[in-house]
């Protein structure tokens, strides 16, 4: 059994009066085992986002399952979907996410206050997360005194500190300028080579690269999918490169 | 492309969509204008004039129309600059999209004429609707009828429309003035701005606590009714200024402790709620604020006037305490025991008449005094205010008024043979104590003090805001010595004599007035004088004529306290949905990311409840404690309009308490739901 199993997944949307059906994702599926870095890549409106969504248990699908370690996550009660949401993913967003009104610290506690544990265990691993990610210094900012890429770092710190099975990333790099795109990068290589799962959803080439494996989408289904295997990033950023290029132009091969 | 009709229509859209910001300021606008008219109308109304007291109603009418006028236009000014605030997004908008400010201009024109109409419309509909049930109803306070006929006063529809569509003019220009000085990005990107947190500013809440502290103390210290006349509105400005200081510092400060207190701050419920409040702290504590002091505001016009409505049968009791009652003057000579047989003449004349008419003198209250004024302290009176620069308006809490009794009266009257020797006196306190041994007029005499408990005295004497003394003392011209000499600024006598002489008559109440009236001409006549002694008639009244005239006024003044308070209430209301609503819109992106990151729907709706609760019940809280001071001064006011009863006026204060407060957990109930609706409405939010 796989780490995540996604089998058939299918989500349609309706128009308002039932009328004009948008198919989002027809017919996806895949499996990521433990440790693996997934890169899921397409055009605009190829269902990504929505892909993304549903793994995350933010949108139910219209068919087929997610299973996380066997758990499927459609079957679990709309009561506990939260609770399970905070234990088991952490969700990095293109716009941070990060609420205003709490300090950078106040914000990566946030689902653990959330999950109501004790201070000090809460103190402890931010210790060791905020030193990791290099923001161990802005702590006591709020998120409209620091800069983007800070901003981002933080959002990961609040995606790590509950120790999730896997972290969830869309278009982490979407709001960052080049420099903080590689930082915010390495950091997930990083994570990553920690043992942490990581599924993003990207449209940049640079970010995709970093990743093990790439999955194409593309009209509701999973288009095809590159392996790193051995090569480095820069042959990996040429085989996506292609990739693109070849979806682009039309091409129907597999 | 009919253009004509682009803009009424893109204002009609606008505020249809924005139905749950302006619905309820537009209802606010139409209950302001139906209040306003009712009062105009009433002002105006014939079938009030012709009830006794009726003038004095309608200027006070008057005086609330303007009193609603201009906390319209306040209210209606704040009311929509939040509106405002609330759409510049969408006029950004409409801005980069090539709409230039003189459009917006005019989108801004066609939705306050579209407001001013339409409010204007329905507002007098119904004001003319109901003008003629609040007729019924304030002349049914004043215990009057009134002829059935329906009236629309054009001269107040005039002057409703005339005043209405000022205001809204100010608004607009207001409105305009906001549009005016911001930039399409500035525009569209108000709602974003976050502000920062605010340093909680230990000066401020010292200084505001100083305030409440001030206005506290003034409350419960005052013990004259006069002094508390001038002190009580600067007890008001201190204690609205407290308010506001220690609304706006002091939640700062207390959410910063609570900050810093981790184990309660990293709390599920408390975190999300403590936050974000202390982020918005300076607006909060601003509104926290107005809710205080406007639900003040309501309690006090509330249970005063109703205190002073459903007390005033005992208050005319006290003040009138026979059905007739009549105050002769007299000079000094007219005290001895010889002078007293005289006055018999005039009391057979009363009591014949009465007879007359087939009613009975009864329940006799008959005494004659002389009466003085002066301030007192340890035990000595002093009366002179012309010898040296005695001043009676500052010395005013120790300002007493002296009646001294002929011993003869006292024993007629009490049914008693007290007997004293010169030097001795009888004292009775009407207000305040008076425990010393002996009495000593500066001017005149010592008297040697035996205190006696019960005395039937005149309703004038009984009720008067300055606290009476009576003496009882065995020879007037021994007791008067040396304070009989002295003279005021007219060169007259500074003592004064009178003669009391009050009973209830028999008769029907509806013939008292005309018997009253008859027992005048009566007295008047020189004849019976001549016989007697020369008197004059100072004051004779009737009370079932009071008690109509008292009807007429304090059924007015509480007539316009209960809508005055009516429209205080919706303003408070309006107020409390608004921020519920401003914050719920600032909350939805806020608390979507918290779905995200895994805060399930009972927790938001826990913390929304923590923070609602608080929200709601800081200030009525505070307005408890404002009450609860101000309760002695307010008292001490209402002695001022004859109101004696210490227990009605409490009463009247807890049940209004009492009914403000289930009112508003009501208000509570139903804007937390529309809150909630707003924030969990974010969940689709896109990522």
């Amino acid at each position: 059994m796989s780490y995540i199993e996604v089998i058939g997944l299918k989500k349609t949307y309706s128009g308002r009066f039932g009328g004009n059906k948008v198919e989002a994702l027809k017919n996806v599926s895949f499996s990521v085992e433990e440790g693996e870095f997934i890169a899921v890549m397409g055009e605009s409106g190829s269902g990504k986002t929505t892909l993304l969504n549903i793994l995350a248990a933010l949108d139910k699908p219209t068919g087929g399952s997610v299973l996380l370690r066997g758990t499927d996550i459609s079957r679990i009660r709309e009561a506990s979907l939260a609770e399970f949401r905070r234990d088991n993913l952490g969700y990095v967003f293109q716009e941070f996410n990060l609420l205003d009104t709490f300090t950078v610290e106040d914000n990566i506690y946030l689902p653990l206050v959330l999950a109501a544990k004790p201070f000090r265990e809460m103190q402890s691993k931010l210790m060791n997360i905020s030193q990791r990610l290099g923001i161990a210094g802005i702590l006591k900012k709020y998120p409209y005194e620091v800069s983007g890429g800070q901003k981002q770092r933080a959002a990961v710190a609040r995606a790590l500190i509950t120790e999730p099975m896997v972290i969830l990333a869309d278009e982490p790099t979407g709001a960052l300028d080049s420099k903080s795109s590689d930082d915010l990068l390495n950091l997930f290589r990083d994570v990553n080579r920690g043992g942490m799962t990581i599924i993003m959803v990207t449209h940049s080439v640079k970010a995709a690269s970093v990743a093990s494996r790439v999955l194409f989408i593309r009209d509701g289904e999973v288009y095809h999918q590159i392996y790193r295997g051995g090569s480095d990033d820069e042959s990996m950023y040429q085989k996506i490169s292609d990739t693109l290029t070849l979806i682009a132009t039309g091409g129907d091969a597999k | 492309m009919k253009k004509a009709g682009f803009y009424p229509k893109l204002a009609l859209d606008g505020m249809r969509k924005n139905g749950r910001l302006y619905l309820p300021f537009i209802m606010t606008c139409v209950s302001m204008i139906t209040v306003f008219y009712i009062l105009c109308f009433l002002s105006k109304a014939e079938s009030v004039a012709s009830v006794r007291g009726g003038d004095i109603i309608q200027s006070m009418m008057y005086l609330g129309a303007w009193v609603m006028g201009i906390f319209s236009c306040i209210f209606l000014f704040y009311t929509n600059s939040f509106l405002i605030r609330r759409r510049k997004k969408e006029f950004g908008l409409y801005n980069i999209l090539g709409m230039g400010k003189k459009n917006l201009a005019l989108l801004l024109l066609c939705e306050t004429v579209i407001t001013a109409l339409g409010s204007l419309i329905i507002g007098l509909a119904i004001g003319i609707l109901l003008s003629k049930l609040f007729e019924l109803g304030l002349v049914n306070i004043m215990h009057a009828e009134i002829p059935y006929s329906f009236k629309i006063s054009l001269p107040s529809v005039t002057k409703t429309v005339w005043v209405y569509l000022l205001i809204f003019f100010l608004i607009y220009l207001n409105a305009l003035r906001q549009i005016q000085f911001s930039t399409a990005i500035h525009l569209l990107r108000s709602e974003n701005v976050g502000e920062k947190p605010p340093k909680g500013n230990i000066l401020y809440a010292v200084l505001g606590l100083i305030f409440l502290a001030a206005g506290y103390f003034i409350a419960i210290t005052t013990k004259n009714p006069l002094a508390a006349l001038t002190l009580f509105f600067i007890a008001v400005l201190l204690v609205i200024g407290g308010t506001y200081l220690t609304m706006i510092s002091g939640s700062v400060i207390f959410c910063k402790i609570l900050q810093k207190n981790k184990k309660f701050y990293y709390k599920p419920n408390h975190f999300v709620s403590v936050s974000s409040m202390v982020y918005r702290m300076k607006r909060n504590g601003a509104g926290l604020a107005s809710i205080c002091i406007l639900s003040t505001m309501v309690l006090v016009t509330v249970s005063s006037t109703t205190s002073l409505y459903f007390g005033m049968e005992k208050s005319i009791m006290q003040r009138h305490p026979g059905e007739v009652n009549i105050t002769f003057s007299l000079s000094q000579d007219d005290m001895t025991p010889e002078a007293d047989l005289l006055l018999d003449g005039v009391r057979s004349e009363m009591v014949d008449f009465t007879k007359s008419r087939g009613g009975e003198v009864t329940n006799l209250i008959d005494y004659r005094c002389a009466y003085v004024a002066g301030l007192l302290s340890d035990g000595v009176m002093e009366t002179d205010y012309t010898a040296h620069s005695m001043d009676m308006t500052t010395d005013i809490n120790s300002l007493y008024e002296c009646f001294i009794l002929p011993l003869e009266d006292y024993n007629r009257m009490m049914g008693t043979h007290e007997e004293l020797t010169d030097g001795e006196a009888l004292l009775y306190a009407v207000h305040g104590k008076y425990d010393l041994p002996t009495l000593t007029f500066k001017e005149g005499r010592t008297f040697d003090i035996r205190k006696i408990n019960a005395l039937n005295v005149s309703g004038e004497s009984a009720v008067d805001i300055v606290p009476s003394i009576f003496l009882i003392v065995p020879d007037m011209s021994f007791a008067l010595d040396g304070l009989d000499r002295l003279a005021d600024y007219n060169g007259d006598q500074m003592v004064k004599f009178q003669w009391n002489y009050i009973f209830d008559c028999g008769l029907p109440p509806e013939e008292q007035q005309q018997f009253t009236d008859d027992l005048t001409d009566i007295l008047l006549d020189q004849n019976l004088r001549d016989r007697t002694v020369q008197f004059k008639v100072a004051d004779i009244t009737s009370r079932e004529a009071e008690r109509y005239y008292d009807y007429a006024l304090n059924g007015g003044l509480f007539f316009i306290g209960i809508m005055l308070s009516a429209v205080f209430l919706l303003a408070t209301v309006l107020i409390i949905y608004y921020k519920q609503l401003s914050e719920g819109y600032e909350d939805q992106s806020r608390f979507g990311i918290m779905q995200k990151v895994g805060m399930t729907k009972r927790e938001i709706k826990k913390s929304i409840n923590s923070q609602v609760l608080t929200v709601f019940f800081l200030p009525l809280a505070m307005s408890a404690v404002h009450i609860a001071f101000a309760f002695p001064i307010i008292n001490k006011l209402l002695g001022l309009l004859y109101l004696n009863s210490r227990a009605a006026f409490m009463i009247a204060t807890v049940l209004s308490f009492a009914l403000f407060a289930a009112f508003y957990v009501l208000v509570y109930r139903i804007t937390s739901n529309s809150y909630y609706k707003i924030v969990s409405g974010a969940k689709e939010g896109k990522s």
